[in-house]
């Protein structure tokens, strides 16, 4: 192969330790682009949140009136709209992620086949995500309209009842869920498929000319070469599922009553609707803390996972 | 000297950023030369509508006033205003503000006094405050200082679908129909009328979902048996027995409304009363149009369609308030202008134009009386002048506070948990009342 | 491996292939449904969507397509969604994969402390920043201006951009660039012509995937602009929002159908591209 040989040719054509100052360079710069714009555009923000979550708000100037101490935060914690948000924020997630993750990786594995059609499929398995959010959630709201809706039709028709899915409380955290599963499934989808698609081919021509079956394929060659992609896909939609609030407000509008109701729906509302922005400040550096706590353990995991294999 | 770390953050960019023209603002209302340009800060629902005709027949008027019309969708619509006008140099001269915002804008101290010196020194001498039935202007009114005028005005009415009582048998309703009445016959307008052993016509669907205009339809039965929002004082009033009859009479409508109706509010209800599937509909009587009258977007006519109050409780009908204002920034440096343009809109002239043009429900006392361009607008009129009235009666609008709608949020939180079954009555209204409480201190 | 063996391993792997043919395409059309009856609404007149039963025959009208399109705004903010989301796509994947990299390959210092802060910084709830970010731009005169946006999206496409790339360079031998470094190749130069060709199908699905995000964003649009740089999910949302009508579903739908447009064509391109450069490359290799 031509990489191997250049490998060889190359060994000890360049001494070590050229000019360590400008390597150090080098390395960082690729850093600083990210660096400088997120710096540039995110820690003015971050900071003006920490000032105003510890302050009373002036809303004839949106800054800062006076120090309030833990003041914010104290009305939060006792909030129980806050904590109930915080709760069904963990419902959601804890059914969403896995199911996506599952769900997305086995139907990448599922239609891995090369044919012509595959580009065709793979551009139109991101339609449900360039839906808006607001149209997608009241596509949904339309389909399972109790009254209207084609899904309760099509199950009065086989005799299965009539559902409120948007209505009953359970029904309508499932509905969350099944919208949300919708939506992002096929993001882990696409990202699984690129990942096989860039898996090296000989590992697996080696191991059929073994004799391998796809089950030992799966489980000792495909897995662990996924781990990487697979921890980053959890991490990114962990990450992007925390902030939901789209489709909660689009489809059930946090409700009936406060079922749907998730932490950053309750926040965009405390801030939007309320104008309550210190408090929103505030709930928004708790999530914060919590959000950043939990990713670190996820990281701390899959630093674990990665290394194992 | 403190320096605050993110006043460095912001002098640091400030210095990289492009800078920016003072241009001079032209003065008064501007000459052919130089005319003058205004912003105005609108709910996305009419901003096109205005910008396409309104502004064109103002321009008759005024022709060098330039009216540049943004609009925002309804729900960030108060957020949105509050962050330009609180700014050294905001874009909008004027801002349209809805019901409950009036107060929330004032108590920020961007707003200008319409009945001050210097507008008055504006106004036209045939303007007439008085003819301004009392309540859709004190929508723009506080403390006792005018800063806005009306200029879309709106109540929460009561929409019969006339057929569907012919079809049960019952008379159609009038204004002085009572919630014992309504809640007697709603049993009997659940139907089935293809008969094919399941429902198919229901007696109401209205705002049940959790929104913050779901509690507007319990505050009006509430204050049409006598009940209060507030105190005088400012202290909740609401979780008293009148405010819990009023949301058990609530939660009673979702009895005799369509399956699913639970989480049904403005677009839902519309749906359904629109297809003909519900005989009443507690709703803006501003959808009146594409409810009876235009036939892309109604299956009914405006033969069948009656408007009129909510059902009369101990006390009066009921009709809450929702009043679009204009109000003008201080700040502005086109307030001569952009009175300009409100003052042409809400005269008797603008007003009866708008209404008879673009369908805009008036509030003058001069426009209600006369005879309307479109007959489907005749008992509109009728509904409005009595609604106005019953409204001022019994104080029925959202809260008077400049903290309106972080309660009218508790609000919808509680009344939303209550409608869907998750506390009783009692519960949420004390919950409500100690966050209202809690809000307002 | 003996020959006789081959043919029926072959077969078996030709059903199993038509298995995962079929398997996509019914998945596909699966999860397209509810696109399929936007689609279909779009086409109905605003009495005809909600209609119980729901209709499958209707008489079709253009009306929502034409009357939507003529308003000027739509137009304009079709233009502006392409602008802000093309360009905060391309900036995102430029400094994220670059930052990946770094994460993934070079050794520095810190940077694993950095990149993980970079990460966390996503988890930021938008509402929090949407109202300072607006403050900035107030003062540097910057509101309603497409940089606004494009810097505003940057920072949850960077973040996210930097973390996959992450992954998806991390699964690649280790060999490739230390050979090309050896051979003299500089930092950059082992980055732009070995590392980026062959992460082409992850770093164009990232693309993809950036581009969607930002093509789909409405708070920050919301706050920061105005007219000039509005977007259309901020259209969108004032149509379902219509708090005169009532929202026109006809409308909603028809708009919703004209955004996926674009993003759909320009995922069919990059497909396209994708896999001629990967053919290209593995004839090179």
């Amino acid at each position: 192969m031509a990489v191997e040989t250049a490998m060889k040719g190359a060994r000890k054509a360049r001494p070590r330790k050229t000019v360590p100052m400008i390597d150090w360079l080098t390395r960082w710069s690729f850093m600083m682009p990210a660096i400088v714009i997120l710096l540039a555009v995110l820690a003015y923000p971050i900071l003006y949140t920490l000032e105003i979550s510890f302050s009373s708000l002036d809303l004839g100037s949106f800054t800062a009136n006076e120090w309030v101490g833990w003041e914010n935060y104290g009305d939060v914690l006792k909030d129980r709209g806050f904590w109930n948000a915080m709760k069904v924020t963990g419902i959601y997630l804890a059914w969403a992620m896995p199911i996506q993750m599952i769900l997305g990786f086995g139907i990448a594995y599922l239609i891995n086949a090369e044919w012509k059609g595959r580009g065709v499929v793979r551009a139109l398995f991101l339609i449900p995500m360039v839906v808006a959010p607001v149209v997608a959630g009241g596509i949904w709201r339309m389909m399972l309209d109790p009254l209207w809706g084609l899904v309760n039709y099509l199950l009065g028709l086989l005799g299965l009842g009539n559902p409120d899915w948007l209505g009953n409380p359970t029904l309508a955290m499932a509905t969350l869920v099944i919208i949300d599963t919708w939506r992002w499934t096929p993001f882990v989808v696409l990202i699984a498929t690129a990942a096989l698609m860039a898996l090296p081919k000989d590992v697996f021509e080696a191991a059929d000319i073994d004799g391998a079956n796809w089950w030992t394929k799966l489980w000792s060659i495909t897995v662990p070469l996924l781990v990487p992609i697979i921890a980053a896909t959890f991490v990114v939609r962990w990450l992007g599922a925390v902030k939901m609030f789209d489709i909660a407000l689009a489809a059930t509008r946090g409700g009936p009553g406060d079922a749907t109701n998730v932490i950053n729906l309750y926040i965009y509302e405390q801030a939007f609707r309320s104008l309550r922005f210190a408090e929103s400040a505030a709930m928004a550096v708790i999530v914060l803390v919590m959000t950043m706590m939990l990713t670190g353990l996820f990281l701390i995991g899959t630093r674990k996972l990665e290394d194992n294999y | 000297m403190k320096i605050r770390i993110h006043e460095l953050l912001a002098g640091a960019a400030l210095a990289g950023a492009l800078s920016f023209g003072l241009s001079a603002h032209a003065e008064g209302l501007g000459t052919p030369d130089d005319p003058v340009e205004i912003h105005m800060l609108a709910n996305e629902a009419f901003a096109n509508q205005w910008q396409q005709n309104m502004v064109p027949e103002f321009n008759k008027a005024y022709p060098n006033i330039k009216v540049v019309i943004d609009g925002v969708p309804y729900s960030e619509l108060l957020a949105k205003s509050l962050l330009d006008a609180t700014g050294p140099d905001p874009r909008y001269d004027i801002l349209i503000a809805d019901d409950p915002w009036v107060p929330q804008l004032a108590e920020a101290g961007v707003l200008l006094d319409l009945k001050g010196d210097e507008v008055a020194g504006w106004t036209a001498d045939d303007y007439e405050w008085d003819d301004f039935y009392a309540a859709p202007l004190a929508a723009s009114e506080w403390k006792d200082v005018q800063y806005g005028v009306p200029l879309r005005s709106n109540l929460l009415l009561m929409f019969v679908n006339k057929s569907i009582y012919e079809a049960a048998d019952l008379p159609a309703p009038t204004p002085e129909l009572t919630w014992e009445d309504y809640l007697e016959q709603a049993p009997k307008l659940v139907m089935d009328r293809d008969g094919n052993g399941q429902a198919d016509t229901w007696a109401i669907d209205t705002y049940f979902t959790r929104d913050a205009l779901t509690p507007t339809i319990w505050q009006t039965i509430m204050n049409s048996n006598g009940g209060k929002l507030l105190t005088d004082d400012g202290k909740a009033a609401f979780n008293d027995e009148t405010g819990v009859e009023a949301l058990k009479t609530h939660i009673k409508l979702l009895d005799f409304a369509p399956p699913g109706a639970v989480s049904h509010g403005f677009n839902e209800s519309l749906q359904a009363f629109r297809q003909g599937q519900t005989a009443t509909m507690f709703m803006w009587g501003s959808v009146f149009k594409g409810t009876a009258v235009s036939p892309e977007t109604t299956t009914l006519t405006p033969d069948e369609v009656g408007i009129q109050i909510m059902p009369v409780g101990s006390k009066t009908g009921g009709a809450h308030r929702g009043i679009w204002s204009g109000t003008i920034n201080n700040k502005s440096e086109n307030r001569q202008a952009a009175w300009a343009l409100l003052e042409w809109l809400s005269s008797k002239e603008g007003e009866q134009w708008h209404a008879n043009t673009l369908g805009v429900f008036p509030a003058r006392k001069s426009t209600l009386d006369s005879t309307p361009d479109s007959e489907w607008m005749a008992p509109v009129f009728v509904a409005l002048k009595n609604g106005y009235s019953v409204a001022g009666e019994g104080g029925m609008w959202r809260p008077r506070t400049p903290k309106s709608d972080a309660v009218q949020q508790v609000l919808a939180d509680e009344v939303a948990r209550a409608i869907a079954g998750q506390i009783t009555p009692e519960e949420a209204l004390d919950t409500a009342a100690d966050r209202v409480n809690d809000v307002l201190n | 491996m003996t020959a006789a063996t081959l043919p029926g391993y072959r077969k078996r792997k030709r059903v199993g292939r038509q298995v995962r043919i079929w398997a996509g395409v019914a998945l596909c059309v699966l999860f397209l449904f509810p696109v399929f009856w936007m689609v279909l609404s779009s086409f109905k007149l605003p009495r005809d969507i909600f209609t119980t039963p729901p209709v499958l025959f209707f008489d079709p009208t253009l009306e929502t397509y034409i009357s939507y399109m003529q308003r000027a705004d739509i137009s304009r903010r079709m233009v502006n969604t392409v602008t802000v989301a093309t360009g905060s796509g391309l900036l995102s994947i430029v400094a994220g994969a670059m930052a990946g990299y770094a994460l993934a390959r070079i050794r520095i210092k810190g940077a694993a402390t950095l990149g993980v802060l970079i990460l966390m910084s996503r988890g930021v709830p938008p509402i929090a920043l949407a109202v300072p970010m607006f403050l900035v731009a107030r003062k540097l005169g910057l509101t309603d201006k497409h940089i606004t946006l494009i810097l505003a999206y940057c920072t949850f496409l960077i973040p996210y951009v930097m973390w996959l790339m992450r992954g998806f360079f991390k699964g690649l031998p280790k060999e490739l660039e230390e050979a090309a470094l050896l051979d003299g190749c500089s930092r950059y130069g082992a980055f732009f012509k070995i590392i980026v060709p062959i992460s082409l199908p992850g770093l164009l699905s990232t693309l993809i995937f950036s581009v969607i995000l930002a093509w789909e964003e409405l708070l920050f649009a919301l706050v920061l602009t105005n007219r000039n740089a509005s977007t259309i999910p901020v259209a969108i949302a004032g149509i379902a929002g219509d708090t005169v009508n009532g929202a026109n579903w006809g409308a909603l739908t028809a708009v919703g159908t004209l955004t996926v447009v674009p993003v759909v064509i320009f995922a069919l391109l990059v497909q396209k591209w994708l896999i001629k450069g990967l053919a290209e490359g593995a004839t090179k290799g």
